[in-house]
């Protein structure tokens, strides 16, 4: 039953025939889980907060930054450096004291993935990570549950959904990836509005198949270029070799991927050698992988050679300068011999910045194996 | 000649154009084409096994296909379609 206050805050979608008194209470019992509350995840809570969901869930663990605020609609310039989770709670229940909204300030992986997502009857995908994105199809497959995703490049956006024994998952679209070989909007940038109409076309997606009505997003992904202000529509099919929705499925339980060639836990630093190096740079050249090269040697040194890229931030200035470096899934210190790139990606770590490698046997190495005719200035 | 749709990601080849033009009677011959005008292009999008890579889909018009010898009728729109990770 609605109440009288009910009625009056939903009463734009009471009149309207296909939602009503009866889909207002079915949007009043649902629980949704929307996963990272960033560009996407921020209009989309708004609007199912405003909407009425009965539970929302949100699951963030990081902080927000002043370079969130460009697109982050949840957000205001006074909570920079507060959990997102917590700070989004707050503002959601302002906006509608009504519902429920479950904070989850804890980073979504394999381990955690099913007591998560287990207990909501929609998700929402607003990850910024391509790992994470297989992680919440294939624990949707699993416990077949409705899920709506979407992502964003630029000034492109995209979107679909899933809908358990309906139709096709994000894998059979696309069958994996790796982070690293496609950019994300640290590394690429966004405009800002963008996820804004993305996460806004969630919102109303999540409602439809809450309240049944229209046609879902399914087999369908909608692209949207904003530069071109177009809008298009593909349709793909279920793969019977899907490895997670098809006939054999070889994903029977959650799985954490790991990212393209570096360990991805926050606590190992992963070592490289010259030619590992070497290869995984081919290779994200190859790909169009965002790698960042940090030097941590001295400007003298760095100027005398460095490798192709690599971004000068001498080891004594790294903790000052941590903050403002683009340190994502491909990170690589390099130093003469190792010894303080591994101290710069140990520092890198302890900050909170996870994924990270070094060159083993620093330029030292690489000259003698790969470059010899590379010159590796002295230390003074 | 078709209209081929590039994929923000892949678009450093084009020189930034979202849309280019390509001759070729399947889908493999205008692949060709982008590779001889944009040198590069298509290994991004096929691998070694002259299969697509697993994070590209492309579709002429509204339809997948993932066979390089798929025919293409007159003004046909090849669309690339890549795998987007932001959020």
């Amino acid at each position: 039953m609605l109440s009288d206050e009910a009625r009056e805050r939903y009463s734009r979608h009471l009149l309207l025939p296909e939602i009503g008194v009866a889909g207002q209470e079915k949007i009043g019992a649902a629980r949704v889980l929307v996963i990272g509350a960033g560009g996407l995840g921020a209009p989309a809570s708004l609007y199912l907060a405003a909407a009425g969901i009965g539970t929302l869930g949100l699951i963030d663990h990081d902080h927000i930054d002043r370079s969130n605020l460009q697109r982050q609609v949840l957000f205001d310039t006074a909570a920079i450096g507060l959990g997102k989770a917590d700070t989004a709670r707050t503002r959601l229940l302002a906006l509608n004291p009504g519902i429920s909204v479950e904070a989850h300030s804890v980073e979504l992986r394999a381990a955690n993935a099913l007591e998560l997502i287990g207990p909501y009857d929609l998700v929402i995908d607003g990850s910024d990570r391509l790992a994470t994105r297989y992680l919440v199809n294939d624990v949707c497959v699993l416990l077949r549950k409705p899920l709506v995703s979407a992502a964003i490049h630029r000034f492109e956006g995209q979107a679909m959904s899933y809908l358990p024994g309906r139709g096709p998952c994000y894998r059979c679209l696309f069958p994996k990836s790796e982070d690293g070989v496609v950019p994300n909007c640290a590394e690429a940038g966004v405009l800002g509005v963008l996820p804004g109409i993305l996460g806004a076309l969630q919102a109303a997606e999540a409602l439809k198949i809450i309240v049944g009505i229209g046609t879902p997003l399914l087999g369908r992904l909608l692209t949207f270029d904003a530069l071109a202000m177009s809008w298009h529509e593909f349709s793909f099919a279920r793969r019977a070799d899907c490895a997670v929705c098809g006939d054999h499925p070889s994903i029977k339980s959650p799985e954490d991927s790991v990212a393209a060639g570096l360990d991805n836990s926050s606590s190992a630093i992963g070592r490289l050698a010259p030619a590992q190096l070497q290869t995984f740079l081919q290779r994200a050249a190859i790909d169009g992988a965002a790698v960042t090269l940090v030097d941590v040697r001295e400007p003298h040194e760095y100027a005398a050679s460095h490798l192709q890229g690599a971004i000068n931030v001498p080891l004594a200035q790294l903790p000052r300068r941590l903050a403002d470096l683009p340190l994502h899934c491909n990170t690589v210190f390099i130093c003469r011999s190792g010894g303080r790139s591994w101290a710069a990606a140990q520092l890198a770590a302890s900050a909170g910045r996870g994924s990270l490698a070094h060159l083993e046997g620093g330029m030292l190495a690489w000259a003698a194996e790969l470059d010899p005719a590379m010159v590796v200035a002295p230390l003074a | 000649m078709h209209v081929v749709r590039i994929p923000g990601p892949l678009r450093s080849y084009t020189h930034g154009a979202a849309q280019v033009r390509a001759r070729g009677d399947t889908l493999d011959e205008v692949l060709a084409e982008l590779e001889r005008a944009y040198p590069g292009m298509r290994f991004r999008m096929i691998d070694e096994q002259q299969r697509i890579r697993p994070h590209i889909r492309i579709f002429i018009n509204a339809s997948e296909t993932a066979a390089l010898d798929a025919a293409l009728g007159a003004g046909d729109e090849v669309h690339l379609i890549c795998a987007l990770s932001g959020g």
